[in-house]
């Protein structure tokens, strides 16, 4: 039990290098988040997420970025986000948001993911206004 | 001891669909709405979240989400020589239980009906010659018309978001979608939802022959939504758990997703659960309803509950049920061909052919309620009956529409029931067949009716509603028709394995799911001889009183039912809001 959540931390905190690479490779680009473009994207997911701190189907996403996963008080979250070790910042978000359970296996959330990496940065800087 | 409870403007019997369209009208027009539910509210429960979502043993195998047979069924007999016995475990349709009502657990296919379908009667006459209709045929005109739902119809693919593709907007036949549409103001809502193997398999075939195949007008959401009352819909992920399940990615269009919440915040607005309606109060002589007697299921408590307006916005049988029992009315009488409550009661019909095909991998685990391929060319009066001895007829569609694993196996003839052989079976053709299907209009016929069992009770001891009703002469023809065409589309697949097209058997089998789609028993019309509703679904005998649902269908069409009835519901919360405003027959 202990060993596999070793084990898993250390897989994420390698994801989370390797998400950090991406990111810096994005920057380099010109990949810079638009929120008022990620206010858009935020349609996607506006029908399960509230912006206002209600808890809906899924968890609100007023304070998400910061936050650590699985801890919106009231939510019924599955074990396997309860479990994930995650704190949302702009790089576990944008793992996340690009394949939703590569990054949490077994998570509850009904989304096959954004593949487009425009739209995610522009959506994780909207979620950055939500505080 | 009945406690008699204050007043309310409006009550509606059942929360479903017809209620919270109906109750949008009436609350933005500032009139009070109460609606009285049996059931509970699904929205937090194991059925609207995953992974319990995807029990496909609870919530359809073992009906979760449905009426419970135990409490309340429907007795069934063929002919009125026979007595009729309860049906113990209904298949044949899936009427639902809670806030929602059966919208909670729908496949989301919403069509207009054709626009010929409210003047039925008018439209046959003058194709084919008064002769044309057989005697035991009592197709009647619905006293209204397309042009007049057609508002209502714009409304409610808004509201409910619709995805499709637009076949005739304004008069204008465009490719791609249905030529036989009525006229629409312009495109759906969304953009279709996505083909699935199966459904351009058969668009390829059907296109061969000449046809124009379309995808159907679907109630899940092909992209993130948000409607005119800024209520929101996800984007479908295509589970394959649509029918008779809680759509836990808000992606069906429901009212527990976009109507009940919003009505909830309304201070007009009371929606009591758990609230089984037994009975409604008649003033015979002022022809009025004066209110709805109900039992609270948890304490057992009965009420009275007094109303300005009712509104009967329940199941079919539910609806056809409170007038009989109640006594408003006259009953119909298929002797003398008279009386009016329980007439026109129809079902619709199903067959199909399944094909096997090796090298395709039709993957049908990827799925919407709606992803469904079809063609209008055999549907209802889209073709020239002369010389065909029947009326009416049936889209044909490829309906992918899940790959559940206790109901999704399409196993070859001759495949062994069990054992090894049959395993094997499976693995090799689960991905790799799809089926051409049918829904077929059927029309009344004058011994098939809905009335009171003599000897059955449900367990409020009210007696249950006993179905007369067989296949008739014209939908066997039908079936046989249309069986033809799904051959010659087969054929034109050319698939490794084929099945005969099957035809309807009598006599009619409530153990089979067939379409689910029941029509009639309180039917809708301009004369009060012919129909127990006026055409704005006001009764007749109690002129506070509305009926609102599938049971105002005086005939079943081609299409799934939904379209229409929203439609209707939404024009009648309009008209209960003037009625409120001025009591008088409209």
């Amino acid at each position: 039990m202990r060993a596999d959540s070793m084990r898993m931390e250390f897989k994420i905190a390698l994801a989370g290098i390797v998400g950090a690479i991406a990111v810096a490779f994005a920057a380099r680009g010109a990949t810079t988040a638009d929120a008022v473009a990620g206010r858009a994207v935020f349609e996607q997911c506006a029908a399960c997420h509230s912006i206002d701190g209600n808890t809906g189907v899924g968890p609100t996403l007023r304070g998400v970025v910061g936050r650590k996963a699985g801890t919106v008080p009231g939510f019924r979250y599955s074990r396997a986000m309860k479990s994930a070790t995650l704190a949302w910042d702009e790089k576990t978000l944008d793992g996340y948001l690009a394949d939703p359970q590569k990054v949490v296996p077994g998570n509850l959330m009904p989304f096959s993911g954004l593949p487009d990496e425009k739209q995610r940065a522009d959506l994780i800087g909207y979620l950055a206004t939500l505080q | 001891m009945i406690k008699t409870l204050p007043n309310k403007t409006v009550v509606i019997v059942g929360g479903g669909l017809t209620a919270g369209l109906a109750a949008r009208q009436l609350t933005s027009k500032g009139v009070e709405v109460l609606v009285l539910e049996r059931g509970v509210d699904h929205t937090k429960g194991a059925e609207a979240k995953l992974p319990t979502q995807r029990d496909e043993l609870r919530w359809d195998t073992h009906q979760g989400l449905m009426q419970d047979w135990s409490v309340e069924t429907y007795t069934l007999r063929h002919a009125r020589s026979e007595t009729a016995l309860p049906v113990r475990w209904m298949e044949a349709f899936l009427p639902g239980e809670g806030l929602g009502g059966a919208a909670n657990h729908w496949n989301g296919l919403t069509w207009r009906w054709s626009n010929y379908d409210p003047q039925l009667r008018t439209r046959n006459e003058q194709r084919y010659g008064k002769a044309a209709i057989p005697k035991e045929m009592p197709l009647q005109d619905w006293g209204t018309s397309y042009a007049e739902m057609r508002p209502y119809h714009e409304l409610f693919e808004k509201l409910f978001g619709l995805s499709g593709k637009a076949g005739n907007v304004r008069g204008t036949i465009l490719a791609g979608g249905n030529p036989f549409e009525g006229p629409r103001d312009g495109e759906y809502p969304q953009r279709p939802l996505e083909y699935t193997e199966a459904g351009l398999t058969f668009k390829a075939a059907a296109e061969s022959l000449g046809y124009k195949p379309f995808p159907s007008p679907a109630a899940n959401s092909s992209g993130a939504y948000t409607n005119l009352d800024g209520q929101k819909l996800g984007a479908c992920q295509y589970c394959g758990h649509c029918e008779r399940f809680i759509c836990e990615a808000q992606a069906k269009a429901t009212p527990q997703v976009l109507l009940y919440p919003m009505l909830k915040q309304r201070k007009n607005f009371e929606v009591r659960l758990n609230c089984h309606v037994v009975g409604l109060t008649y003033d015979r002589v002022g022809k009025r309803v004066t209110g709805v007697r109900y039992v609270d299921r948890l304490t057992g408590q009965e009420y009275e509950q007094p109303a300005d307006v009712v509104m009967l916005g329940a199941f079919t049988m539910s609806n056809t049920r409170l007038l009989l029992t109640n006594k408003i009315g006259k009953p119909y009488d298929p002797v003398s061909q008279t009386g009016v409550v329980g007439k026109n009661f129809c079902y619709q019909l199903g067959g199909g052919v399944t094909l096997f095909m090796k090298d395709k991998w039709f993957n049908p685990f990827l799925a919407a309620g709606s992803t469904q391929t079809a063609i209008d060319e055999f549907n209802n009066d889209n073709f020239d009956h002369t010389g065909l001895g029947f009326l009416g007829g049936a889209g044909i569609f490829a309906a992918m529409y899940h790959g559940r694993p206790i109901g999704g196996r399409r196993l070859p003839p001759g495949t062994p029931r069990w054992g090894s052989a049959w395993k094997k079976a499976n693995a090799d053709w689960y991905a790799h067949s799809m089926n051409v299907g049918m829904q077929g209009s059927c029309y009344p016929h004058v011994e098939n009716y809905l009335d009171l069992d003599p000897t059955y009770t449900d367990a409020y001891g009210l007696p249950l509603i006993r179905m007369n009703f067989d296949w008739r002469d014209n939908e066997l023809k039908i079936s046989r028709y249309i069986a033809v065409k799904q051959a010659e589309i087969a054929k034109a697949i050319n698939a490794d394995i084929a099945t005969p097209a099957s035809t309807l058997q009598t006599p009619f089998d409530a153990r089979n799911y067939q379409t689910s789609h029941i029509t009639g028993g309180t039917i809708m019309g301009a004369d009060p001889k012919t129909s127990v509703v006026s055409p704005h679904l006001q009764h007749w005998d109690a002129h506070n009183l509305f009926v609102v649902g599938a049971s105002v269908y005086a005939h079943n069409s081609g299409y799934n039912p939904t379209g229409p009835l929203a439609a209707l519901a939404l024009r009648a919360g309009d008209d209960m809001a003037s009625y409120v405003e001025r009591p008088r027959m409209l």
